[in-house]
């Protein structure tokens, strides 16, 4: 009541279209922290489970009612492109790590995109259950081929804990598992792209390629130790956080961004740490020793459906998150998120996005793929759970995923 | 000059009882439809501004497309499934609800219950109910049928569609069966009685035939619920496991948002639209010819 009558006439409202479920929570109390901060309101929308930011933000745009930031994912700027708002001109550019804006880069010169945050997968341990396991201090780096993952696997059997988890969505099989063979094809860094372009053409041979026929073997070794082996597809993503946070198995195959759900289910008093998906066993090979790591979740700024006057509030918003301390602390300490920027000092404070930090700081990242065709993950991601069912074998799959990528434009 | 003033007195009465629903009907059901049709010629991908024409490119992919095919045959057993189980049921609850059972009224308000929650929500409630429920009944009372989830099995997962679709639309059917027994002459039955017909008799020579416009009425309401089904279908399994269950409104949908191919999602829409509007004139057309008059 009080500062009605101060703030009335020049009150911006904006809104923000989220594509991070696991952090819609923070975000909204960051929010409150900004609009106090600058007096301009922001309302942040959820991208319901289940849809992809590009669906909700087409139809936001369909009734004329696009926000003015929207979170969404790498592959979808380009169909965006005429209605997003040039950024190439703002502070943060020249802070923004090296070669994080690439993939925000249009044909025209324009800069769009805003570096939400660094991201990686892989398989995401329970350091309790692992000491217990290897009887002392289980060493993430002891992991490099096959056989030392399948001898990890036994050890926690034996003492009496389940060894992992597969978590059977869609997204996660086929968005983050399965492309690891593609960009471990070769350390090229256009590999995803060539990786593409080769299966697009059918050039590819999935049935013979090493990398496939490799991640695919950790993959059944795997199954070979699922806690849901019984009935594999019947898991959910809430299930994976329970039982790692709670001890009950010790490695579970996810993302950074699934800290807050295993907070909460928290025994091991936050040690936990990623281990990389070997594909061999031979321990040099490409992929072995390294983490699947990328920029993802650019912000961009609608330039259609928005006044000025909120093109202008948006921009203030990235510059918050970026220099001001208020906007840092919500970035790294609430939301969890490791930035794409180099003058952020703060240190990430949960142990996943310490993990992923001590990977990059080695060298030892993957480039995660950011630009997988748009329903990738859910016609692919089908394929992986009839394989992970045992409704296909390994050379049923490859024909599945090659014929995909045929239909690929 | 007093036929046009008769005809232009028509106008003026049609436009003032349904001027506005028609202006509305218009704007929102006619327009979008005859511009959903234009889109199927074009390359639209949602979003951009620019398309292209590409004639009947995108109806050449429909019938190329395997997957709309077999969402399409799946949908036809399951509209099979449900408007046999749908009538049978809520016939019979219907008969049983008008024979004069205690508590009848509470009876129907209690199966007509399920029809006033949501799609959505009942597909979760029901998802409850089958992945974690079940699972732990058929665990402690060592049923094995039960013990992993039916939402895993694509087989299993079909019948759980079936089942929820069924439950859900049953009791709405037998208020409509209802009210058709409750127009039935109790003279026509009193005679037949007199006559000595017994209720098997009664049932096949006179209620039947004389049910006839409810049957219409419920067969194409199951029909078209049918053949449209996406909020339960998304909700209950999602299309899954591995898209065994996806029903062709939901292919339909993701053809268009997911993959980003508006033109080929809307043709296959298009194409959908004939198939179910077939399929629902002909049930009409036919069981017409069978009702009979009291």
């Amino acid at each position: 009541m009080k500062d009605d009558s101060k703030k009335e006439g020049n009150n911006v409202k904006i809104s923000l279209l989220n594509s991070k479920g696991e952090i819609q929570a923070q975000l909204e109390e960051s929010a409150k922290v900004f609009t106090e901060d600058t007096g301009i309101e922001l309302e942040i929308i959820p991208c319901p489970a289940g849809q992809s930011p590009f669906e909700k933000a087409s139809s936001m745009y369909a009734s004329g009612n696009a926000p003015a930031l929207l979170m969404i994912d790498t592959g979808d700027i380009i169909k965006f492109k005429d209605k997003l708002l040039d950024l190439s001109d703002e502070e943060w550019v020249d802070d923004a790590m090296e070669g994080a804006l690439d993939d925000y880069k249009m044909d025209d010169g324009r800069m769009v995109g805003f570096p939400f945050a660094v991201e990686g997968f892989s398989f995401i341990y329970n350091k309790q259950v692992l000491d217990k396991a290897v009887g002392g201090e289980f060493d993430p780096s002891s992991i490099k081929t096959r056989n030392d993952l399948e001898d990890l696997f036994k050890k926690i059997e034996e003492s009496g804990v389940a060894p992992l988890v597969i978590s059977p969505m869609d997204w996660s099989l086929a968005g983050h598992f399965l492309p690891i063979s593609y960009i471990t094809q070769s350390t090229d860094p256009d590999v995803m792209e060539k990786t593409a372009q080769a299966l697009k053409e059918g050039t590819l041979d999935l049935k013979k390629n090493p990398q496939f026929n490799g991640l695919m073997e950790t993959f059944d070794l795997m199954k070979e130790y699922n806690i849901d082996k019984e009935d594999p597809l019947s898991g959910t993503y809430d299930r994976g956080p329970e039982l790692l946070g709670s001890g009950e198995v010790g490695i579970w195959f996810m993302g950074n961004w699934a800290w807050p759900q295993i907070a909460e289910f928290d025994t091991a008093e936050e040690q936990y740490g990623f281990i990389p998906v070997p594909i061999s066993d031979n321990p040099d090979d490409y992929g072995n020793s390294q983490i699947p790591v990328a920029v993802t979740k650019p912000l961009v700024l609608d330039k259609e459906q928005n006044s000025e006057e909120q093109q202008e509030a948006a921009k203030k918003f990235l510059e918050w998150l970026g220099y001001e301390d208020n906007g840092q602390d919500a970035l790294v300490n609430n939301m969890h998120i490791i930035p794409g920027f180099k003058n952020v000092t703060l240190e990430p404070q949960d142990p996943l996005a310490k993990s992923i930090k001590n990977y990059m700081d080695e060298g030892k990242t993957l480039r995660a793929p950011t630009i997988l065709p748009p329903d990738h993950w859910s016609q692919v991601g089908a394929s992986m759970q009839k394989y992970l069912s045992d409704e296909i074998d390994r050379a049923g799959l490859a024909k599945e995923i090659e014929s995909y990528w045929k239909t690929v434009e | 000059m007093e036929g046009k003033r008769g005809t232009w007195d028509k106008i003026k009465t049609y436009l003032m009882f349904a001027g506005p629903t028609t202006f509305i009907f218009f704007t929102v059901v006619i327009l979008p439809f005859l511009f959903g049709i234009y889109l199927t010629f074009t390359n639209w991908d949602g979003v951009s501004e620019e398309y292209s024409f590409v004639g009947f490119q995108n109806y050449a992919s429909v019938f190329s497309d395997p997957k709309f095919w077999s969402s399409f045959l799946l949908t036809l057993k399951y509209v099979l499934f449900i408007v046999i189980f749908i009538n049978v049921i809520a016939f019979f609850l219907a008969y049983l609800l008008t024979s004069g059972v205690k508590g009848q009224n509470f009876f129907r308000a209690g199966f007509f219950l399920p029809n006033l929650i949501g799609g959505i929500i009942l597909g979760f409630i029901w998802q409850f109910m089958f992945s974690n429920v079940l699972v732990y009944m058929g665990k402690t009372l060592g049923i094995k049928a039960l013990s992993t989830s039916w939402l895993s099995n694509p087989n299993e997962a079909f019948w759980a569609l079936v089942i929820v679709t069924v439950w859900q639309y049953s009791g709405y059917m037998m208020v409509i069966y209802i009210s058709g027994f409750m127009n039935i002459p109790k003279d026509i039955l009193e005679a037949a009685s007199i006559d000595g017909a017994s209720g098997f008799v009664k049932l096949k020579n006179i209620i039947l035939p004389l049910m006839v416009p409810s049957f219409i009425i419920c067969v194409f309401l199951s029909l078209q619920r049918g053949f449209m089904v996406y909020d339960l279908n998304i909700s209950l399994t999602g299309g899954g496991p591995y898209k065994s269950t996806q029903m062709i409104s939901m292919h339909v949908y993701e053809k268009a948002f997911l993959s980003q191919q508006y033109g080929v999602g809307q043709s296959e829409a298009f194409v959908l639209f004939i198939m179910v509007a077939i399929v629902t004139l002909l049930q009409v057309y036919f069981s017409k010819k069978l009702e009979v008059e009291a």
